[in-house]
């Protein structure tokens, strides 16, 4: 009697889990990233160690980058975005480039080859680039001070200065 | 005997664990992060370096020099590309025992001007095949001076030379390792023979793969969503030892007037 009570409530509580499971996988798919809504929250660690989320860049205009090693397209924008962080850093502007499942010793060795400044976090598993919904790389979010997404790019926008140029000046003063 | 009540707390406290467990998962950052740089300076050949190495191949990841450059390039301005791609041979002639590898180990992976910056990067090899993610590259400013370099680098490689397993053998032993390969019209994007290095915790297996770049030629199309496969497979034994599914690399955004890339469009994963 005891035992078949324990049974009904274990299958209950399994049945409960399996609900609870199947609805976030749902509010995850229906939760990516769109133009003008608030930006998924983010838990990376760059490769100084420093941990990076959402509420700890509020505040700030900020460039939220996937990228790869071999991704060639990924490599020849680096250094135009590196030149618009060093010259606006002070004034708020942040970019952080996630590197998408590679490990550390990648990531660094090519970040110092090009000689680039900003933070580099690191997302080994993909996993936060499957809740921003990326695809393709490179794949760029713009979130504004408030933390809302101004920006979705997909692919190769930023091979020349102009077009990141343009954006920034959305929200800094640049001639 | 055990009580109702006992059964009770036991399927509130099962409850409560399966609900918090992934919770606390969540809140615990990604392993295999190096943490803090850590830096050490070295004195070589009576010029002060800043090196960081990797913890397991000892061999550096990135060399800075202070108060020097690496290199100064004479006549940069004056120098080709052909001759700019083959400036990482003095380079690593100038710190060899440091890298630990031979000038002829280098093959161009890129070699590329923005602005007036040059960033060339290369591959290491092993008998002439490339190491997978393996890469040594810098920065040239206009005045031809290089700075700093980037490097992961393996100096021990220990790998067959020769293949047992044959290109057919393996590829179709590649093919079946995606599901609905035909189902999913899939292409071979690229393939090539590959040195593998597997980190383990005090060592690393070195494999000499096939390795196939797949894609479903679905994927082939800027707006799809649909990424494609990395698969190795060891030369030795035939064994699956990479399969990975990558994301697409996207040299454009979605014009207007798109029309499907050609094959040779799309970039392999090395």
């Amino acid at each position: 009697m005891v035992k078949s009570k324990f049974l009904k409530f274990l299958i209950i509580g399994l049945l409960f889990f399996l609900m609870v499971s199947a609805c976030k996988e749902k509010a995850e798919k229906s939760s990516l990233p769109k133009l003008g809504a608030a930006a998924i929250d983010f838990n990376f660690q760059d490769l100084e160690g420093q941990a990076w989320s959402l509420d700890k860049v509020r505040g700030k205009v900020v460039l939220l980058r996937f990228w790869a090693d071999w991704c060639p397209y990924c490599r020849y924008e680096m250094p135009i975005i590196d030149k618009y962080y060093r010259k606006l850093k002070k004034e708020g502007f942040l970019v952080l480039a996630v590197n998408v499942k590679q490990s550390a010793e990648v990531a660094l060795a090519f970040i110092a080859q090009l000689d680039v400044t900003f933070p580099v976090p690191l997302d080994p598993d993909g996993k936060m680039a499957k809740r921003y919904g990326v695809y393709a790389i490179p794949t760029n979010f713009l979130i504004d001070r408030q933390g809302i997404i101004r920006e979705i790019l997909i692919g190769e926008v930023f091979k020349e200065e102009k077009p990141l140029r343009e954006l920034l000046k959305n929200y800094f003063p640049l001639s | 005997m055990l009580g109702p009540n006992l059964f009770k707390r036991s399927f509130f406290f099962l409850n409560t664990l399966l609900l918090i467990i992934p919770l606390i998962l969540r809140s615990i950052p990604a392993s295999g992060i190096n943490g803090r740089a850590d830096y050490e300076t070295v004195n070589y050949k009576g010029q002060k370096l800043s090196i960081l190495r990797d913890s397991l191949t000892q061999a550096p990841v990135i060399i800075r020099g202070i108060e020097s450059n690496l290199l100064e390039i004479k006549n940069f301005s004056k120098l080709s590309r052909k001759e700019i791609t083959n400036t990482g041979i003095p380079l690593v002639s100038k710190y060899k025992s440091l890298l630990r590898i031979e000038p002829d180990q280098l093959k161009l992976k890129s070699a590329e001007k923005i602005s007036d910056t040059w960033y060339v990067s290369y591959w290491q090899t092993f008998h002439g095949v490339i190491i997978y993610e393996s890469s040594l590259g810098y920065a040239i400013d206009s005045r031809g001076r290089i700075k700093s370099l980037g490097a992961l680098l393996y100096p021990h490689v220990q790998a067959p030379v020769t293949s047992k397993v044959s290109h057919e053998e393996a590829l179709k032993i590649g093919q079946g390792q995606i599901k609905d390969f035909k189902k999913l019209k899939c292409i071979l994007l690229a393939e090539s023979v590959l040195i593998y290095p597997v980190k383990k915790k005090s060592s690393i297996d070195y494999y000499r793969v096939y390795a196939f770049n797949f894609f479903p030629q679905e994927a082939l199309h800027p707006a799809s969503v649909v990424g494609g496969w990395a698969v190795f497979i060891d030369t030795q034994t035939g064994k699956k030892v990479l399969y990975e599914e990558l994301l697409k690399p996207l040299g454009c955004c979605i014009p207007e007037d798109w029309v499907p890339p050609k094959l040779e469009e799309m970039k392999p994963k090395w």
